[in-house]
């Protein structure tokens, strides 16, 4: 199976952090594809820009933003995609992905991904505003489901119901993150499988693999350290279900060189050849 | 004149993660009210998420108690945590996030203050000036004014983490302003020599003159190189902050010098600039102070401080 949207399978990337900037664009070493972090590359008309068009002319990117805030009740920042359409265009990326979730309400910001409660009336909210993001922006968006630490009462559908509907109804991509996947399957206790079973596979574009930093009680997903194995296993599994697309891995906290990050997400391919 | 560059990691990438508070830790801001009239068909998704964000933004004093009842009506519990404390994940996570935020932008003035004052300053800040926007580019936009008129007291150093915050957060804007293309000495070729003292000098968007009441310039390229200098007397300096392709520069400027450059970025004519260039070096006579501003004039050229030149 290959994704409905006809998106390319870019490889094994890793996500562009200022950290790596020097190594990438003093030797352009060999890597797949990028992952650049979309509001690091807005409000600016300087510095971030002027390395972001030296990484993008030279490797494939796709876009990744945290501060759509799909789910939020507050109206959707015309501004906002206005400059998230002109990046796309600016950099050529591949496709556009932002979160499952919400970041903010009654003009506040907190700049985290909140969680929805999934009822019908969310469905439908979230559904909506899918569809208008997709019409502004002329192409697919892709939606990631994000890790929860808490579920609401009110939820009357597990988040893959809500996550395989939303998909459906509103017509658009899926970037499944399978550590998001483990880190909500511990914190909530549901089996990983269940929530594979629901995905519409032909609709993912696009993987995400992470660390996370496991408590006694929860686990949180803080993108840092080596992917644990049972994380790239349900990598190698959600990789076959797709019948192959891109893949990226997440390392945001102690960050290592760029040579020990690339090593890491080449990692992936080991798993994704056992799954194959 | 020296010059000292900002090195491109100064600006951590805003990511994807969920940030781990330090314990103990309080946090800021209820969202302000709803502004805007909603339609009904949303109303019980916008009710659970005012709730939310009001929990995930209140301060831990005088709201856990409270939020601790309506998390266990709003939230479910897992085999291992009860509602509140999942809820908590989030509260922890608040704050420490936008103090990060403020940690890239002021690095200097975390180190002056001390780790945990910073701290202070920032929590105070963040329920000040909660983030209103989907960028936090520009979320530290008000340091500066917060430390000089609005952080609360005591706060010995006032008037010196007000200067010292104008410094990181002029860098912060040069690094995002847009660069136009710097006047070269052969631009300054075609101006006709019978021009030149009606002529204006347009600065660079990404460039930027400081004047201060402490010698801020000085004590950050101090820690900057690794050193740990102690806090300075007031002392009256100058700075200039400008960008030249992707790097970021730090002139020192002499009180002549600042002179003469603020002259030319408020687009006095170059006659007046030298004139006050001459004022201000009074111990030299007229062809000595401007064959002196000559100099520094070709440097901040050289420099890319000036994008073009208008004739009169």
């Amino acid at each position: 199976m290959s994704n409905r949207f006809g998106l390319p399978n870019l490889g094994v990337g890793i996500g562009l952090r200022t950290a790596h900037y020097g190594r990438i664009l003093e030797t352009r070493p060999e890597v797949d594809w990028f992952e650049i972090l979309s509001e690091n590359f807005m409000q600016t008309a300087g510095r971030p820009l002027y390395f972001l068009d030296a990484v993008a002319d030279r490797y494939p990117v796709a876009m990744h933003g945290v501060s759509l805030s799909i789910g939020s009740t507050d109206p959707i920042d015309r501004a906002y995609l206005t400059e998230l359409r002109a990046l796309r265009d600016r950099t050529r990326a591949k496709w556009v992905s932002d979160h499952l979730c919400w970041t903010g309400v009654a003009g506040r910001n907190t700049h985290d991904l909140l969680p929805m409660p999934y009822t019908e009336e969310a469905l439908r909210h979230v559904v909506a505003r899918v569809r208008h993001v997709q019409d502004f922006l002329g192409a697919p968006l892709a939606l990631e489901n994000p890790s929860t630490y808490v579920e609401f009462s009110s939820s009357s559908m597990p988040e893959w119901e809500f996550l395989a509907r939303v998909a459906e109804e509103a017509d658009c991509a899926l970037l499944l993150d399978v550590n998001n996947v483990y880190v909500s399957a511990f914190n909530h206790g549901f089996d990983p499988q269940a929530y594979f079973a629901a995905v519409p596979f032909d609709r993912v574009v696009q993987l995400h693999v992470a660390g996370h930093t496991r408590h006694e009680t929860h686990i949180v997903d803080t993108h840092i350290g080596p992917v644990e194995d049972h994380v790239w296993r349900l990598l190698g599994d959600a990789w076959q279900r797709t019948g192959g697309v891109s893949v990226l891995l997440e390392w945001d906290a102690e960050i290592p060189s760029f040579e020990e990050t690339h090593g890491e997400a080449l990692k992936a391919k080991s798993f994704m050849a056992r799954a194959a | 004149m020296n010059r000292y560059a900002i090195d491109v990691s100064h600006v951590r990438d805003r990511a994807s993660a969920t940030l781990e508070a330090k314990p103990g830790r309080a946090r800021a801001a209820d969202p302000k009210p709803a502004a805007r009239r909603r339609p009904a068909k949303d109303a019980a998704l916008r009710d659970e998420q005012l709730w939310f964000a009001r929990a995930v933004m209140s301060p831990d004093s005088g709201e856990a108690s409270s939020l601790e009842g309506e998390a266990a009506e709003r939230l479910t519990a897992s085999a291992r945590m009860g509602a509140f404390d999942r809820l908590d994940v989030y509260r922890r996570g608040y704050a420490t996030r936008l103090v990060e935020c403020l940690v890239d932008d002021y690095p200097v003035l975390c180190h002056a203050l001390g780790e945990d004052r910073f701290d202070e300053l920032c929590r105070a800040y963040i329920l000040a000036h909660p983030s209103d926007g989907p960028n936090l580019n520009f979320f530290g936009r008000h340091m500066a004014a917060f430390c000089r008129a609005e952080a609360p007291e005591p706060f010995p150093e006032r008037a010196f983490a007000a200067d010292l915050a104008t410094l990181e957060w002029t860098i912060v804007e040069v690094i995002h302003a847009p660069a136009s293309d710097p006047l070269t000495a052969e631009g300054l070729r075609d101006v006709p020599m019978e021009a030149w003292a009606g002529a204006r000098l347009v600065a660079n968007t990404a460039s930027k003159l400081l004047a201060f009441d402490y010698p801020v310039n000085a004590y950050f390229q101090t820690v900057r190189t690794d050193g740990d200098p102690s806090l300075p007397s007031p002392l009256p300096s100058a700075t200039v902050v400008y960008r030249s392709g992707p790097s970021v520069w730090r002139m020192d400027l002499t009180v002549p010098m600042f002179e003469v450059l603020r002259s030319l970025f408020g687009r006095e004519t170059l006659e007046t600039a030298l004139s006050r260039g001459h004022a201000a070096l009074g111990d030299l006579d007229e062809t000595q102070a401007a064959q002196r501003v000559l100099a520094w004039f070709r440097e901040w050229v050289s420099s890319g401080l000036f994008a073009g030149v208008e004739l009169g």
